[in-house]
């Protein structure tokens, strides 16, 4: 019987928050769900579950995916103990290849909410870990969910998809970095402690910049911001003369008219000497006067050019997802080849791996007796094991390349042959990396 | 230089332009690698060709213009190799690559049409360890000046997009910010007028011991201290009243002209001792 891989989920453009909060899991919840499921719905042979802030996902196999697909639905009402109406209009069902298109557009975050945000493929990772844990992925998970690790790799190095800015503060950052080279002899004043002037503090304090100067309206604000951030407060009324040592200034005040102009600025850029002054007007009104940005070596960006520089980063991220979808059609074929039992490559890797493995413990185990002998009796032990496991995974690949001739035998060839050979899918070779490509700076708002 | 050869190194120099300006247009990051690769072959390539004129007329090879100037395209891209390469600055070879091609494409022309006539062969008085010394520095300063030239002309770029709200396409992440393109064309100004102030010395010195004098007044001399006096007053400007960023860039480009045309005009306008024939 054909197995099929399918996938029942809501996400952020199906269901509104209030919906996905009540099927969401944590990760701690998640093996003990799997394993429910199970005992649920005996139909399904492997199952994981992905439940992040903007999708609650079940990746499942089973032979009758319509029907499992029902029972699966059914199982998370009870277990959440929601209603199945409250949120089957939200219900989307993918299955076969479609299904396996889904899982690569997730993990390559073509389906996120910030298209090419870096966190989802960690998630997706520790999904399959998490799975693995409830011992509940099976062959076809197992080549599914590293694929979908690797289309989401390819995606990541061949396109531009996650790079740019989706955030104020942190297009305001890396407008700093274009204009600035070292940020520790950089200083950054904010006029007015706004949070959106203190996420973008933050961030450049993150990225290096030692001194910072806070002037607020209220100088108790000022002085406990400064605290926090390890800066200084300087009372607003007295904030002129600090200005020529600024470099950047972050505007937040909420004013009726802009406090700083072209005037106010003859002296301070001839007494810079002309070093380069970043000017983030967060105001609205505006604090600095738009004037500004035409004097010599200074950079004034308010609210709307931010928004602007991030927009442009969004349509940018869309079109290299065009180039994305490409990647993953092409992955999606290779992997519909191996579904279809044509493509024995990753099985015979796979056998020959866990030969391997059988062999180098072998030899480990016998490490004490084996380090006694004369090296070249040594080598001679590792030879002739060497040889063994070669004879042995010839046979195996000889049997398996006469069953290939029919697409059905070489299914069920390959099949068998995974589960007499590869003891512990798992634990594949296929390491699971941790999540070191996420991005700190990147937050989703 | 064999024409095959020649036309070698030419293609050479000018995939690299055509790849450096493509990745500005494109922006893939296999692009730039080949601008970088073809650049090298070429300057590689290209010094073979310079050694093997020296050995044939057994002098150092600037005996006319068109030596000079393929000596000073070599320099300059070996001297913008080096600074791609430490600096992290490819985005230069968009105005560096091109100019060290049309510099060696005319170099090449000089060349085709003075092998019509009989090659000029360097004069007894002009063979002397001077020559090396104060040719090479001369040139190398000039170098620093088209490299200082590419920088500026990169950094006018930036600035505007960054002035027009432009900035910040997710391809230009890896681009070196303004500061650091204004910080590298003060030093390579610093370093191309600290070479041209050697050579003018050298020179002096040299024009001494052959002529007994150490200044003629000729095109090359009063043109070679202009162009010094507007180095110095860029870089003075600098040091006092901290003119930088745009202005600097801009005046730099100002001044660079104002060396290319003398540099192109004198060299076939008069050719004094300096120039083609060694009166």
């Amino acid at each position: 019987m054909e197995q099929s891989i399918f996938i029942v989920g809501i996400n952020h453009r199906s269901a509104p928050v209030r919906v996905r909060e009540r099927l969401a899991y944590s990760d701690a919840d998640i093996p003990a769900a799997l394993r429910r499921l199970r005992e649920a719905a005996p139909a399904i042979t492997e199952a994981a579950l992905l439940s992040t802030c903007n999708r609650v996902e079940l990746i499942a196999v089973a032979t009758d995916p319509e029907k499992a697909a029902d029972s699966t639905i059914a199982f998370l009402a009870s277990d959440r103990d929601v209603e199945v109406a409250t949120f089957a209009d939200a219900i989307y069902r993918h299955a076969g290849l479609d299904a396996a298109r889904h899982l690569f557009r997730v993990g390559a975050s073509l389906d996120s909410m910030v298209v090419g945000e870096p966190q989802i493929l960690g998630q997706l990772k520790s999904t399959y870990s998490l799975a693995a844990e409830a011992a509940t992925v099976g062959p076809v998970l197992h080549r599914a969910f590293h694929k979908a690790f690797s289309v989401a790799k390819r995606v990541r190095k061949g396109t531009l998809i996650g790079h740019g800015s989706v955030s104020v503060s942190s297009a305001a950052v890396k407008l700093a970095r274009q204009i600035f080279d070292t940020l520790s002899d950089k200083t950054v004043m904010l006029m007015g402690a706004g949070k959106m002037a203190e996420l973008t503090a933050r961030h450049l304090k993150a990225i290096g910049i030692q001194s910072l100067l806070i002037a607020s309206r209220t100088f108790d604000r000022a002085v406990v911001l400064a605290r926090e951030l390890g800066g200084t407060a300087v009372p607003l009324d007295s904030y002129r003369p600090y200005l020529k040592m600024v470099d950047v200034l972050i505007g937040s005040l909420s004013l009726a008219k802009p406090i700083l102009g072209p005037d106010d600025f003859e002296a301070v850029i001839k007494e810079r000497r002309y070093r380069p002054m970043f000017l983030i007007d967060l105001g609205v009104p505006r604090n600095f006067d738009e004037r500004l940005n035409a004097m010599e070596n200074v950079y004034l960006y308010d609210i709307d050019d931010l928004g602007a520089v991030v927009m442009q980063t969004r349509g940018e991220r869309e079109r290299e997802a065009e180039k994305a979808e490409q990647i993953v059609a092409l992955e999606l074929e290779s992997f519909a080849r191996w579904l279809a039992g044509l493509d024995l490559v990753p099985t015979i890797k796979d056998i020959r791996y866990s030969i391997d493995r059988l062999r180098d413990v072998e030899l480990e185990r016998n490490r004490g007796w084996l380090s006694a002998l004369e090296p070249a009796a040594r080598e001679r032990v590792e030879l002739m094991t060497r040889s063994l496991t070669n004879k042995l995974m010839h046979r195996i690949l000889s049997g398996l390349r006469r069953s290939g001739e029919s697409a059905p035998d070489s299914a069920a060839a390959a099949d068998l042959a995974r589960q007499l050979l590869i003891d512990d899918l798992a634990a594949g070779h296929d390491e699971i990396e941790g999540t070191d490509d996420n991005d700190p700076e990147e937050e989703l708002d | 230089m064999s024409p095959v050869f020649q036309t070698l190194i030419l293609v050479c120099y000018g995939l690299s332009a055509i790849f450096f300006v493509a990745d500005r247009l494109r922006h893939e990051a296999r692009l730039v690698s080949i601008g970088v690769i073809a650049l090298a072959a070429g300057a590689i390539l290209h010094a073979f060709g310079i050694a093997a004129i020296g050995i044939d007329s057994g002098a150092f090879p600037v005996a006319d213009f068109g030596e000079t100037l393929s000596f000073l395209a070599w320099l300059t891209a070996l001297a913008g190799l080096v600074m791609i390469v430490r600096s992290r600055m490819a985005v230069v070879g968009v105005f560096l690559a091109p100019a060290v091609t049309v510099a060696f494409a005319a170099a090449s022309i000089l060349r085709f049409q003075q092998l019509e006539q009989s090659r000029i062969v360097l004069p007894e008085t002009l063979r002397s360890v001077w020559l090396p010394i104060h040719v090479t520095l001369a040139i190398l300063g000039y170098a620093m000046f088209v490299l200082a030239a590419s920088v500026s002309v990169v950094y006018l770029a930036y600035e505007r997009r960054l002035k027009g709200k432009r900035a910040l396409g997710p391809i230009e992440d890896g681009t070196p910010s303004l500061e650091k393109l204004d910080r590298i064309n003060y030093q390579l100004l610093g370093w191309g007028f600290a070479m041209l102030s050697l050579a003018i010395i050298t020179g002096a010195i040299w024009a001494d011991a052959t002529w007994g004098h150490f200044w003629s007044w000729e095109p090359v001399e009063s043109w070679s201290l202009v162009i010094w006096i507007l180095y110095a007053a860029l870089i003075e400007s600098r040091l006092t009243v901290g003119w930088r960023g745009r202005r600097a860039a801009a005046l730099t480009i100002v001044v660079f002209t104002v060396l290319v045309g003398s540099f192109i005009g004198v060299n076939l306008m008069y050719p004094g001792k300096h120039g083609g024939n060694f009166g």
